[in-house]
């Protein structure tokens, strides 16, 4: 009896990976491990439309069950892998179950960092990076009135608007300078920021949260400067992690993220592996990156799903490609913003759009687009040429 | 020849037929009819459906 390919996280990466197979004659079986209870969905409207309330979670996932059963995908929710043997090329289950496979494939996610900033368990504070946690914070959201962010981030940012538009009271705390100080530079950040400001949500930079007051339920941030700042929803959003505790322990060669070569192979050939979890060399840049966008993990299980049925497409080149949607603005970034030597800004002065565009030894290595989808096209296709891009 | 160009209301990826998807195994000229209707968008995976015609001026 030939042996199936598990993959392991039910993730984005992971159903394009288990599709894909099929449809390039995969004969054997597909088993899809997840430790949640839902079906794989899709993670990006948990900050967007389902906090908004213009979609429910039924509405966001990836396929219907009838779609796993048609291709012939099993999905096994609520469970957890706990090793991998490669010796023997088996993986063993919580529950003692072990299951033998053919290729493995590791779509482990990321999870959210967290930090602790009271002694006890207080009830209002939220992280949010599954379809569960955005489910308490619904559930919080109808009776709550004064939120605290910390972090400003894309997933702080995009719940802040979401917020905003439902009227909560929002208050951003961000420890650097400027929000989005990790992924974008100041042009950006300030535009975001006036944008925030204008819809009435409070952006206090340099603020540390130091500790978290109440009794059973949250009722304020202490700041680092001693500031008080009534609250009763919190959300920590100060990034993520990727899960790579299993390709650890197997002895998979991990380096901020599991490393992949350019058709998503890890260390083992028999083990493949996609999306946040995975860090890879890129071939433009020059040197390693871990990348979190939908478009990255998609384009990692293609070539994983490839790699298994002994092609190679190579996604190592393919530039990075992300979007935030906050009140009515779209924002687009592609390529790496990291060093730059020019900076040129766009329509600064314009409300409704701005481009920014990043350039080292006159070629155009990343940019950052408001509401100018067309100009995003131009910029991805620059970078992969390698042109300055003047317009 | 006209170009329509189509957009993902989700993320705001852009599809030109006159160019295509080559990378994506979709030659340039590619109406958007006859982009398979299994194809998603590459950069959050939403379907055809999510897409609309953007109006451009060329």
């Amino acid at each position: 009896m030939s042996l199936p390919c598990i993959i392991i996280g039910a993730s984005h990466a992971a159903v394009q990976l288990s599709f894909n197979l099929r449809q390039q004659g995969w004969q054997h079986d597909i088993i899809i491990i997840g430790n949640e209870s839902h079906m794989p969905y899709q993670k990006p409207p948990l900050s967007k439309s389902i906090m908004s309330q213009q979609k429910s979670l039924e509405e966001i996932l990836l396929k219907k069950d009838e779609f796993y059963q048609d291709a012939n995908i099993r999905l096994m929710l609520n469970t957890n892998v706990t090793e991998i043997d490669r010796s023997t090329k088996t993986i063993k289950l919580a529950n003692g179950e072990v299951l033998a496979y053919s290729k493995l494939a590791l779509c482990t996610g990321a999870i959210a960092n967290k930090i602790s900033l009271s002694d006890k368990p207080l009830l209002g504070v939220h992280y949010l990076r599954t379809a569960e946690d955005a489910a308490k914070i619904q559930n919080q959201l109808t009776h709550a009135k004064n939120a605290v962010i910390i972090g400003g981030g894309f997933i702080g940012l995009e719940l802040a608007a979401a917020f905003n538009q439902r009227g909560v009271h929002v208050t951003i705390l961000e420890a650097q300078e400027n929000i989005l100080q990790r992924v974008v530079t100041s042009e950006v950040a300030q535009f975001i920021s006036s944008l925030h400001q204008q819809h009435g949500v409070e952006i206090k930079n340099c603020c540390i949260a130091k500790r978290l007051t109440g009794d059973s339920y949250v009722s304020a941030v202490v700041c680092e400067s001693g500031e008080s700042i009534p609250a009763d929803l919190i959300i920590i959003g100060i990034g993520i992690t990727p899960v790579t505790t299993l390709a650890t322990k197997a002895n998979l060669d991990v380096d901020n993220g599991i490393l992949i070569n350019q058709f998503a192979v890890t260390s083992d050939p028999n083990i493949v592996a996609a999306g946040d979890c995975c860090s890879y060399f890129h071939s433009i840049y020059q040197r390693n990156v871990r990348v979190e966008s939908i478009q990255n993990a998609l384009d990692q299980a293609k070539s994983a799903a490839a790699s298994i049925m002994g092609k190679e497409i190579d996604f190592s080149h393919n530039i990075p490609r992300f979007w935030s949607d906050q009140y009515d603005i779209k924002l687009q970034m592609c390529g790496l913003i990291d060093g730059y030597d020019n900076v040129e800004v766009i329509n600064p002065q314009d409300y409704g759009q701005l481009s920014v565009l990043y350039r080292k030894d006159n070629k155009l290595i990343a940019a950052v687009i408001i509401n100018n989808p067309l100009m995003m096209k131009q910029a991805i296709s620059a970078i992969a040429n390698q042109e300055a891009f003047i317009h | 020849m006209s170009n329509n160009v189509w957009q993902c209301i989700t993320c705001g990826f852009i599809y030109s037929e006159n160019e295509g998807l080559p990378e994506e195994g979709i030659p340039s000229g590619t109406k958007w009819l006859d982009v398979p209707d299994d194809w998603c968008c590459p950069d959050c995976g939403m379907d055809k459906s999510d897409f609309e015609m953007l109006l451009i001026n060329e």
